[in-house]
């Protein structure tokens, strides 16, 4: 499937490898047969699902009050809103122009930098190159690429 | 609605300075796809996987600024007031819920195009003629709306009216397109994206000086709201709190269900590279969504002075003295005209704004092209179409389209923003449930996701006949208004897909197990795609289903 280490059958040498860093989250992610677990959006069927989804619908809630937030404020209390200032703005407008789009962005930020974390907990490495279908020789061939 | 006038102040004549600016720009474009198009054909892989998530979020960026962001989110705000708001959230926060719903396992599924996962996703050329033929009217509906702020700002360049205006636009754009589209310049997006932004950020900064002494008028504009009525910042009185939410909900999830943004994600190294170009792409799209409502104030308050007029009659309408719906399309370089920038930096700002339009109008028309030649004519209609066969549908479909969207451009039914839109609720209303239960839930079937695609366009198009075209029920146009169709479809078609699907048999094994390989954390090589993992590391014999 791809080159990591999970068919090495013997499991000192696989914590040998990653210097001794492996969690019993990463046990877990070696151990588990990916293609055979449902994948279920309401419940998580791998460690790593139940973490993810904890990440993903955590980050969704406060994306869901960030971005309708204000404008539900608004309509629920227009003279409030309206009548409050932030940085010489009506609250109101400022919350839904400029705090609830760069909420997401932030957001978005947070959710990419957790995710990495995770991978770590799991002992994934995303950066190396991996996979059958484009082989090692092509490895040299992209630093050769991108320093040219 | 009568043809679009442009106010005096909107100089209209033949410039040669802003007409050299444009054909500097758009040769620039071409030349950099003509240098990197040497490249890939070196080592198409390397160039592949060269693209990190910088670079990346800039293509990301670039083609998401179309004449809609660069010129239409100013007029809506400038005319639409606190409800032009609805779009600033709508087309960005909608990103947030891509990157954590959709971004990384749609680049593990690895296909190309939108029809390509619908078709292998639900294991039906159906499904995918369906998608194909939602694409292909994604296209149209978004290339009116280019269209459309093409004429209106060549005006400002060539000093031509609109009518033969949006004409020799949409010529340029289909011999850009006979070029661009042999030189396969996808690198150069990001080269692009800077000039766009450049282009625009000068305008914001320029006009915010040399009007009112601003120094960061994305921030500075907010003490002016107070200054210029009513209309501007007053909730709710343009649309009601339901229009409100209904368009900032199709936006937002038709945002995850566009065509064109899915398919920039297939192109980066691996789905961590996926999520950190979509989070660098919102910054980059962020930085003129900051920047265009100070651009509507301050040409609201420019207009209003122009004018002499109050600021609230500005919004009286065009037979009052105030702002017409085309002057509101270009209010960004009408704020730069009438702030007396010199006149090559208006060109510039311009320019900028043509661009956007015929960079994005070129992409929609390959994905259109594409979508008809490939996915419905040979896999639907003649599964034996020769490559010479699809290269003469495509062209045909180019020609064709260009001339469909330049007819209904001459006397656009909508503001430029509000064509855009209609794109949205369409994507979001078809497209993002297929993606979404497609990726999340894998008993999702053919059955189901036939069924759903079928009820969404129903929804879709009766919104727009009763909306645009030919009213038949209030009570429709009120729970469902075609830019906001998404609040009440986008449910109904996930509801309609998850009840078919359960009461239809499971899909085979081997769908499923694509599924799961694009949530398993295990990484995967780049040139792979789920289904290359599925067939080869045990997955059992694809069953006819």
């Amino acid at each position: 499937m791809t080159e990591n280490n999970s068919h090495e059958p013997a499991d000192d040498a696989v914590v040998d490898t990653d210097g001794g860093t492996v969690t019993g989250a990463a046990q877990h992610h070696r151990d588990t047969d990916y293609l055979n677990r449902e994948v279920n959006l309401l419940k998580p069927s791998t460690p790593f699902m139940r973490d993810h989804l904890k990440l993903v619908w955590g980050s969704f809630a406060v994306w869901v009050l960030a971005t309708w937030g204000p404008v539900v404020a608004t309509f629920l209390a227009p003279s409030t809103m309206t009548s409050l200032t932030i940085l010489g703005f009506p609250a109101h407008y400022f919350m839904v122009a400029l705090f609830a789009p760069t909420s997401s962005l932030v957001l978005a930020a947070i959710y990419a930098r957790r995710r990495d974390k995770l991978d770590e907990k799991y002992g994934i490495n995303t950066t190396a190159p991996t996979g059958t279908a484009s082989g090692s020789g092509e490895k040299a061939a992209t630093d050769g690429g991108v320093n040219e | 609605m009568p043809l679009p006038l442009q106010a005096e102040a909107l100089d209209i004549s033949f410039k040669p300075t802003g007409a050299v600016i444009v054909f500097l720009m758009m040769a620039s474009f071409l030349a950099i796809g003509y240098l990197f198009r040497v490249a890939d054909t070196e080592g198409m892989w390397v160039a592949g996987r060269g693209i990190g998530f910088i670079e990346n979020g800039m293509a990301i960026a670039a083609n998401w600024m179309s004449a809609a962001s660069y010129l239409g989110l100013a007029g809506l705000i400038a005319l639409a007031g606190f409800y032009g708001l609805a779009f600033v959230i709508g087309w960005t926060t909608g990103y947030f819920v891509l990157l954590i719903f959709l971004a990384a396992q749609m680049r593990r599924f690895g296909k190309y195009t939108a029809p390509d996962f619908v078709g292998d996703r639900f294991n039906s050329p159906t499904a995918r003629a369906i998608a194909a033929f939602t694409t292909l009217l994604i296209a149209y509906v978004y290339s009116v709306g280019q269209a459309s702020g093409m004429g209106l700002v060549g005006q400002y360049v060539f000093g031509l009216d609109f009518v033969p205006m949006v004409i020799v636009m949409m010529a340029i754009t289909v011999g850009y397109l006979a070029l661009s589209g042999m030189l396969g310049a996808t690198k150069g997006m990001a080269v692009q994206y800077v000039i766009l932004i450049v282009a625009f950020l000068v305008g914001v900064f320029a006009v915010g000086w040399y009007h009112q002494g601003m120094v960061l008028p994305q921030i500075q504009y907010g003490a002016m709201i107070s200054d210029l009525g009513n209309q501007f910042s007053e909730p709710f009185v343009n649309a009601p709190f339901y229009v409100w939410i209904a368009t900032a909900f199709s936006l937002i999830f038709g945002t995850c269900g566009l065509p064109h943004v899915l398919v920039r994600f297939y192109t980066v190294e691996n789905e961590r590279t996926a999520r950190w170009s979509t989070v660098s792409g919102l910054f980059f799209i962020m930085l003129l969504y900051w920047s265009a409502p100070a651009m509507a104030a301050l040409g609201v308050d420019l207009f209003a002075a122009d004018a002499g007029i109050s600021a609230s009659q500005v919004f009286a309408g065009a037979e009052a003295g105030g702002m017409s719906g085309a002057e509101g399309d270009v209010i960004v370089v009408l704020a730069a005209q009438l702030a007396q920038l010199p006149q090559w930096l208006v060109g510039f700002v311009a320019a900028g704004a043509m661009a956007a339009a015929i960079a994005t109008t070129a992409g929609l028309f390959i994905t259109a092209s594409s979508a008809v030649a490939h996915d419905i004519y040979t896999e639907l209609i003649n599964p034996d179409a020769t490559q010479r066969q699809q290269v003469l549908l495509g062209r045909a479909t180019i020609v064709g389209i260009g001339a469909l969207v330049t007819l209904t451009a001459l006397d656009p039914p909508a503001l430029i923003g509000e064509l855009v839109a209609l794109a949205f609720s369409l994507a979001a209303i078809v497209l993002f449930p297929m993606f979404f239960l497609g990726l999340w839930w894998e008993n999702t079937n053919r059955q189901g996701a036939l069924s759903g695609m079928t009820v969404g366009l129903v929804v879709w198009i009766a919104a727009v006949v009763n909306d645009l075209i030919m009213p038949f029920s209030e009570l429709y146009g009120e729970l469902v208004p075609a830019i906001g169709a998404a609040l009440v479809g986008t449910p109904l078609v996930f509801a309609v897909t998850i009840i078919v699907s359960l009461a239809t048999s499971d899909p085979p094994e081997h769908i499923k197990k694509m599924v799961r390989q694009c949530h398993s954390p295990e990484p995967m090589g780049q040139q792979q795609t789920a289904e290359d993992v599925v067939s080869t590391d045990g997955g059992q014999t694809p069953a006819d289903d």
